[in-house]
């Protein structure tokens, strides 16, 4: 990719910037040829590459590196984007909200510092991957379980720092950090909790700060770059029972989240339960060519047939208790009469106790995997998708409204549908995968319309997305207008006056500083 | 299903000079998907298969027609479901070492 540079910035003062950033982490670490560029673009950019460009990535080793080009971005002018492991595929993957922004990757940083078997918690810094913390833990055979994403390749702190989710008890990664280290946007450094008291042993164990507690404020943010955190682990329980229901029809839904949230909310079940539509489990059989080898959305006739041949619901409920084996017992009695009521076929019952092996692909066991990077094989070439992300209150009445509203959205741009419910508790989180050929124009151009339209008429019906791809961080803010934008205008006065520089990823939520107010949806060409 | 694998921890000293242990590197580096069981396994099983070959050959370390030449364009820009990879996901010396180990074809 060639060269962008940010806005206001000559060649000259970029190369000195570019200069000064290698004097601190060393030429090699300074990324910043076309190649390098490429690198840090979008993977699964709907459209060009070009509309998100970096202008070179820096990746220091240390807080201190961190803080020198802190210091000389805000000298030179040159804008960076913090990303842990820069693997956030679906929604930008490592590239930035605004043109020329330099990806600041914190990959190297990637030490375990502490990882605490008896009060159950780890302290990383942001380039520990699911993987690596997984295999440390395995190799001290630490009594711990991790929570992971679907695709596990990625970052546990840059991961909890996007609001990312997983399928255990401990599914709302970012309510798993406790105290964080950042870099401020003046290069100056901060503890929050009680380590903001040197040495104190509670860092990472008491969840507030004496006074204002900040350490969302660096999630989904721009505020800061965090460069350590405390994050709290499943201690790993005795046993382990997985429920799995195939759910028939697409309608069940309804009853479904009613009969589940109430035992999420009671504490009954503590898992954040994953309700994937039979697409999820299709995507892993094979290409879309070998079941429906039209570019039309599959038909409802030739879903019921697939349904029947590969002998799937609609909807697939794979539940997972976890304790010692009376509590899971009757625990699980509980669950299975309740979703009797509406079910009669018995689930099937899978236990796991201390000691058995646990396999590659176990999600709800914390056990990493990439395996869903597959998905893209589905639609092949270069195959992609962006994630339609919206939260609706947990119960059928508005999962079935939600649903109902992208269902036909969806369908009237005659695209598949393929959705899932993750009950995190009050709520549920509905991902629609939009998958797509990055080569097909036509088919990319579509998507994009589509994301319009889902995110305009789903705000209509009053709901909001809870995280989005780059390219449309400025409209789902824009969704957010309680009082003139409240929100938006707060985070703003408190990000210009941190940030005077503007220095720290522009852009990042929709959230601009006064410095780059005027690159407000410059970049946003949703649907044209 | 497969059991989890546990990756070999990744060579000490620096990441930047020539001479790395490729096979520690590739397991390391590229085996979050190139293990048995892992994504690029599952996905080459299956094309490998259907061009007649034996399933093992979904292993990278199996094959004996990749030049490494090749497997560093792979690297670089990413195939299929492959994301490309950066230089501080592999560096260039890591790359060679690699590329050396599974570039059997020369
Ligand atoms: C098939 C598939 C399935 C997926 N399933 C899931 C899923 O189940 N759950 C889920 O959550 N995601 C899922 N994802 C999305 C994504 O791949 C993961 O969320 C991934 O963990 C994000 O990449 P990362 O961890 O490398 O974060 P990064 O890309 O490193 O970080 C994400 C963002 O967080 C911020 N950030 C990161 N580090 C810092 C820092 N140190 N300081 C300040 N800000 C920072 C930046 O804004 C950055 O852009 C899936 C993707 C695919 C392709």
């Amino acid at each position: 990719m060639k060269l962008h540079l940010p806005p206001r910035v000559s060649p000259k003062q970029f190369q000195s910037a570019m200069t000064a950033f290698a004097g601190v982490v060393g030429k090699e670490w300074l990324m910043d040829t076309d190649a390098d560029r490429d690198a840090y673009a979008d993977t699964y950019a709907p459209g060009s590459t070009e509309e998100w460009p970096a202008s070179a990535a820096v990746a220091p080793a240390s807080v201190d590196e961190v803080r020198a080009i802190v210091r000389l971005a805000n000298e030179h002018k040159v804008p960076l984007w913090p990303v842990a492991r820069g693997k956030n595929l679906g929604y930008g993957t490592a590239a930035p909200r605004m043109e020329g922004t330099v990806v600041m990757d914190l990959g190297r940083m990637n030490k375990v510092l502490e990882l605490d078997h008896k009060l159950a918690y780890c302290v990383v810094e942001p380039g520990v991957g699911f993987f690596d913390l997984y295999d440390q833990i395995q190799r001290e055979k630490a009594p711990l379980w991790l929570s992971v994403p679907g695709n596990a390749w990625g970052s546990v702190l840059g991961n909890a720092l996007e609001h990312g989710i997983g399928y255990t008890s401990y599914g709302l990664h970012a309510r798993n950090l406790c105290g964080i280290e950042a870099v401020l946007p003046d290069g100056d450094l901060v503890r929050t909790g009680m380590g903001a008291m040197a040495g104190n042993p509670a860092f990472h164990l008491f969840p507030m700060s004496y006074g204002p507690t900040w350490d969302l404020a660096f999630s989904q943010s721009n505020l800061g770059i965090v460069t350590r955190a405390g994050v709290w682990l499943q201690p790993a329980p005795e046993t382990s029972l997985e429920i799995v229901w195939d759910i028939p029809k697409v309608e069940d839904i309804g009853w479904v989240i009613d009969t589940i949230t109430p035992l999420k909310i009671s504490g009954l079940i503590d898992q954040n339960v994953f309700i994937p539509s039979w697409l999820g489990k299709m995507v892993l059989k094979g290409q879309r060519k070998d079941f429906w080898d039209k570019p039309s959305a599959i038909p409802d006739w030739r879903v019921d047939e697939l349904l029947k041949e590969h002998k799937l619901g609609y909807w697939q409920v794979a539940l997972r208790l976890y304790g010692e084996e009376p509590v899971v017992k009757a625990r699980a009695e509980v669950v299975k009469a309740a979703m009797k009521r509406n079910l009669d076929a018995a689930p099937q019952e899978h236990w796991w106790r201390q000691g058995d092996p646990i396999g590659q692909y176990e999600t709800t066991m914390g056990v990493p995997s990439a395996v869903p990077l597959q998905m893209s094989d589905w639609i092949g070439g270069r195959g992609a998708h962006m994630g339609f992300s919206p939260v609706v209150p947990a119960t059928g009445k508005h999962v079935l409204d939600q649903m109902a509203l992208s269902r036909k959205i969806i369908a009237d741009f005659d695209v598949d549908f393929y959705a899932s419910f993750t009950i995190g508790g009050r709520f549920a989180n509905n991902v629609n995968m939009l998958m797509y050929d990055r080569d097909n124009a036509d088919e990319v151009a579509k998507m994009r319309k589509l994301f319009d339209a889902l995110i305009v008429q789903t705000a209509k019906a009053g709901y909001a997305e809870y995280r989005t791809h780059l390219g449309w961080m400025d409209p789902v803010m824009e969704t957010f207008d309680f009082n003139n934008h409240a929100l938006r205008r707060f985070d703003e006065k408190v990000k210009s006056a941190l940030d005077p520089n503007g220095i720290i990823a522009p852009g990042k939520q929709g959230v601009w500083p006064a410095a780059y107010a005027d690159k407000r949806g410059s970049a946003y060409k949703g649907g044209n | 299903m497969p059991p989890y694998m546990l990756r070999p921890v990744a060579p000490e000293g620096d990441r930047l000079k020539p001479g790395r242990d490729g096979k520690t590197v590739f397991e390391a580096q590229c085996g979050y998907c190139h293990l048995v069981g892992g994504m690029g396994t599952n996905l080459l099983t299956k094309q490998q298969m259907m061009a007649g070959n034996p399933p093992a050959k979904g292993l990278l370390s199996n094959r004996d027609d990749l030049t490494a030449d090749y497997v560093k364009a792979v690297v670089r820009m990413g195939k299929g479901a492959m994301p490309q990879q950066t230089k501080v996901d592999l560096t260039d010396a890591e790359l060679d070492a690699v590329a050396a180990y599974l570039g059997k074809a020369g």
